[in-house]
């Protein structure tokens, strides 16, 4: 059995999975100011009567971290970076504690200049002056030679509460990502400590021994353990969690296209082949973008509450919400009400809707038919305007060989799902604007609870080794170490292999469920007039995102 | 977070998976720590700047412009046709409007490639830029377009291509034909009689620096480029004039690159050479993607630059004014009308394919039109092909010249003499491949 526990801003979810489906489900209030009080009477739920020896793993969704980083509540970060040449560091200022520090490393990982010692105490310095206890480090190209920024941590010391050295975030390149995102990882580290060691107490109070997992932005999940570690791992994960949950729910084995409607915005997702699609390098929160692996997805400013108006004889939908639709008791126009007055959805007070479509339609001068057919079209339109501009963006995705240039597969969705609030009310007219099969799958009232449950631990890494300056890195394990000449591609591979799998530790639920891929492999000769000097080699590895396959028969609905 | 003031379209192909052999200057990895480079500094996050896909060039857009002996496809590979189509997919983005500014980081390279292929040259086989301009005037109308060329090579071939163009301004700037390959691009090279001074040679010493680089952009290339009005500005973009290029032997900066750049501010750039793939082009390129998106590049430096090593020995420095007034005076210096309209006039080339080991010779030849940019014929035998021949009717050709180039090739025809025939006729958009 495991448990699937979804802390949302509003309602706290939790449901109990065994092999045969789903045992028992729970829905409390979130109550923000006591967290783990909605969170153990959610969870006490769900766990009445049953054995609690059996009971394998929790794994915890959460938007609480994001949160804090939106609403600005996360904590001062003192943030110290080095690039040597390049774009000016200066212009990735974040946070109010930057300072930027002489030494250089290239793309090679050589150091072409050593660390300031002397500008890295003043900074340090000036740190500790203002109080401040967490810390982020980053340097450029540290994912080729981690030196500069382990030099960095030693010179904070011990007396900070966190620092996060960008080299273990990720191995994958861009400076400005990197600082960024050890900036975010030490913001929220303290808060998402605080919750994490509570949930886990609470767990063990209520007597359970399960591990705790947290679910991450790619719809996979990470230990407890790895989590405090690298909170930032959890953010932005909302979306994750509902697509999780609905390809829990719903089998998916084609491209498809999953659209979440919802009051003020669509989200839309893309399968490959029944995989939900990841982000090149990373998620962006709030215009920054960072090298936090997530899935692939892109939010629409049209839902069911967006208002509709007439300005100078041209109607709009959205793209801001004013307040409640008037089928919710509202006073301004919104798509549902034009729904409900074309009878397609039948929402709350639908002779309310009635009443304001007419009386728009008559401003425009127009029949209250065809004002509500022109707003559902033109929100129709926005929402295949942005899934054709999505998937054009993956197909045309940049490719960097001659065979991949000629044999990449594009991306052809053959199905839609819709969720949401309005979900029923559109598919029609979605299925003939997409020409596609068009599925609305009645979902669980806990759906990513359920996704959160099953969902499978993953993990990634990127390897570098360099046989002719004899290196060989693992940024995200801290690994540095020395190679022979010799070695070769497919050592490389092999260990890339290797060291995910022990990454992944006790995690690690059954050998078909952690398959993993190498999806990066390269081996360039490094050549010095004629002379072959060395190999240059690039691997990167991971694990799908996906379902545990033995709980999934249980929970298929028939989607 | 940082925003480009031009909005700049980056056609990246490094074709990691094609190389002339294994341990050819032009070979996987060159553009690998460019890559490296462009993605750490963060390059494609930035607003305004975004990573395109190449298109892939068809057998048309290459017969528009050369004459491929036996064919197009027996000369070209895959690599070629998708190099060239980067750069089509650069003036495509630049003409429809989607970015101010475009350039196509692409190889294989192509400014040695001549109107007559046989084979590879120079590293070329086909020429990008100019596949690149002729899809443009295409598809987009005839535009008077300016090339500069800031290879360290002579770009002998897109000279070939343009020597009779009057309305391509090719300007090369090159180390002295007298010390480096290919051995050509001397002042007095400067066009065919329907295009005189429409081609452009400035060979520079040896350790010419940023300051002799600078200099000639300044005050000997701006000042042709506001004569001559272009509609668009090509730069060739080759990196070999950098002072840790291993087969030339300039000293141009990443600075001196991106502050050309800036100063020429061309609409599309192409890369070319540049074989200092560790200490050259990962700064060069960088470089140059932030002076197109008016980017602030003050703090790119090559990690080992060293301004005491890098400035200009005053000797270089006198010569190179000399010399700039020299190029400026011959052009803009009143041409003599040298031929009667309606006369062929003839040249002879012998050219050597330094990669294929070809040896080529072609009597060229144009009508003298004061109509047109005249229609030419090209006879050429080589090493691997029997005696062949091309026929070339320019874009908005003349009706004679139109009726010639029909004549001649017909007779051309009849007489039996050549193994493969080759039409260009850019009026009726007529390509026999």
């Amino acid at each position: 059995m495991r448990i699937g526990l979804d802390v949302g801003g509003t309602h706290t979810d939790a449901v109990l999975i065994g092999d045969k489906g789903i045992i028992a489900t729970a829905k409390v209030v979130t109550d923000h100011e006591l967290l783990l009080n909605s969170v153990l009477s959610a969870l006490k739920e769900v766990i009445r009567g049953a054995d609690q020896k059996s009971i394998e793993a929790v794994t915890l969704s959460t938007t609480l971290t994001t949160n804090a980083l939106l609403e600005g509540k996360a904590d001062r970060v003192g943030v110290i970076v080095s690039s040597g040449p390049g774009i000016d560091p200066h212009h990735f200022r974040i946070g109010d504690a930057y300072f930027v520090i002489d030494g250089s490393i290239d793309h090679r990982g050589i150091e072409k200049k050593a660390l300031d010692n002397k500008q890295l105490d003043h900074a340090v310095r000036a740190c500790r002056e203002k109080s401040i206890r967490a810390y982020a480090v980053a340097t450029k190209f540290s994912t080729r030679n981690s030196t500069h920024e382990l030099l960095m941590e030693a010179g904070i010391g011990g007396e900070a509460d966190v620092i996060t050295a960008g080299h273990r975030l990720s191995g994958g390149l861009n400076f400005p990502r990197r600082i960024t995102t050890a900036y975010f990882n030490s913001a929220i580290s303290r808060q998402f400590n605080d919750f994490a060691l509570a949930i886990k107490n609470g767990i063990e109070k209520l007597g359970l021994n399960a591990p705790v997992n947290v679910l991450k932005a790619d719809g996979g999940t990470m230990p407890l353990a790895s989590s405090r570690i690298a909170p930032v791992q959890s953010i932005l994960s909302g979306p994750a969690a509902s697509i999780m949950g609905i390809a829990a729910l719903c089998f998916i084995t084609r491209d498809a296209l999953i659209l979440d409607i919802g009051g003020t915005s669509t989200d839309i997702a893309i399968f490959a082949k029944g995989l939900p699609l990841l982000e090149q390098e990373g998620i962006s929160l709030r215009g920054n973008p960072t090298l936090v692996r997530s899935l692939k997805t892109m939010s629409l400013a049209v839902g069911g509450d967006s208002t509709l108006r007439v300005f100078e004889g041209h109607l709009s939908v959205g793209p801001d919400r004013s307040g409640p639709s008037l089928a919710a008791g509202g006073t301004r126009p919104a798509l549902i009400d034009a729904l409900n007055a074309t009878g397609e959805a039948a929402f709350g007070d639908t002779d309310a809707s009635r009443r304001g479509i007419a009386d728009l339609a008559q401003t425009a001068g127009t029949t209250p038919n065809i004002l509500s057919n022109d707003a559902i079209g033109i929100a129709v339109k926005a929402i295949t305007d942005a899934v054709g501009h999505m998937i054009h963006e993956i197909n045309e995705r940049p490719v960097y060989t001659i065979h991949d240039f000629l044999h990449s597969e594009r991306i052809a969705p053959s199905q839609l799902y819709i969720v949401g609030g309005p979900a029923q009310a559109f598919a029609d007219r979605l299925s003939k604007s997409f020409g596609i099969k068009t599925i609305v799958p009645r979902l669980h009232a806990v759906a990513n609870a359920i996704g959160a449950a099953i969902t499978r631990t993953t993990a990634d890494l990127e390897l570098f080794a360099d046989t002719e300056r004899q290196v060989l890195l693992v940024p995200r394990l801290s690994v540095q170490k020395s190679i022979t000449t010799t070695y070769s591609l497919e050592h490389a591979r092999r260990d890339a292999e290797g060291y995910l799998r022990s990454s992944l530790g006790d995690s690690v639920v059954s050998a078909q469920d952690t398959e993993i891929q190498i999806i990066e492999a390269s081996s360039f000769n490094m050549i010095d007039g004629s002379r072959m000097m060395g190999r240059n080699i690039r691997v990167r590895s991971q694990t799908k995102p996906g379902h545990i396959t033995s709980y999934l028969a249980g929970v298929r609905s028939s989607c | 977070m940082l925003k480009a003031k031009n909005r700049l379209g980056i056609v990246f192909f490094p074709a990691f998976d094609w190389a002339i052999s294994p341990t050819h200057p032009e070979r996987e990895e060159r553009l690998l720590y460019t890559q490296d480079q462009l993605r750490e500094e963060g390059i494609f996050d930035i607003t305004g700047i975004t990573e395109q896909k190449p298109d892939v060039a068809l057998p048309d857009d290459v017969s528009r412009v050369h004459f491929c002996i036996p064919d197009v496809s027996a000369v070209t590979t895959e690599s070629h046709l998708i190099s060239a189509g980067g750069a089509i997919k650069a003036a495509r983005l630049l003409m429809e409007g989607s970015v101010d500014k475009a350039f196509a980081l692409v190889r294989p390279p192509g400014h040695h490639a001549m109107k007559v292929v046989h084979g590879n040259r120079g590293f070329c086989n086909i020429n990008i830029e100019a596949i690149m301009i002729e899809y443009i005037r295409e598809h987009y109308g005839q535009k008077r377009i300016a090339i500069v060329d800031t290879d360290c090579h002579h770009g002998d071939g897109t000279q070939d291509i343009y020597w009779h163009d009057p309305n391509t301004l090719f300007i090369s700037l090159h180390q002295d034909g007298r010390t480096l390959y290919p051995g050509s691009g001397f002042l007095e090279e400067n066009g065919g009689p329907n295009a005189l001074n429409r081609t452009i040679n400035i060979p520079l010493p040896p350790e010419t620096c940023d300051e002799g680089f600078i200099y000639i952009i300044d005050n000997v290339v701006l000042p042709m480029l506001s004569d001559f009005k272009p509609d668009l500005i090509i730069n060739s973009a080759g990196q070999d004039n950098h002072y840790s290029d291993p087969i030339t032997n300039m000293k141009f900066t990443a600075q001196g690159y991106a502050l050309l750049n800036q100063k020429l501010n061309p609409h599309i750039a192409v890369l070319e050479g540049g074989y200092s793939i560790q200490g050259a082009l990962p700064y060069v390129n960088c470089g140059i993607a932030l002076a197109m998106a008016g980017l602030d590049f003050g703090a790119l430096r090559e990690p080992d630059y060293d301004a005491a090593r890098l400035r200009q020995a005053s000797p270089i420095t006198e010569y190179i004014k000399k010399f700039g007034q020299k190029a400026l005076a011959q052009y803009f210096a009143p041409s003599p009308k040298q031929h009667e309209p309606g006369t062929f006039v003839t040249r002879e080339k012998n050219i050597f394919y330094d990669t294929d080991m070809i040896r080529e010779h072609q009597v060229e030849s144009v009508i003298v039109c004061n109509d047109c940019a005249g229609t030419i014929v090209i006879e050429t035998t080589s090493s691997i092909n029997a005696l062949s021949l091309g026929v070339e009717i320019p874009l908005g050709a003349c009706n004679h010249c139109v009726e010639e180039g029909m004549r001649l090739l017909d007779k051309a025809r009849r007489s039996g003499k050549y193994r493969y025939l080759k039409l260009i006729n850019r009026r009726d958009k007529v390509y026999q491949p």
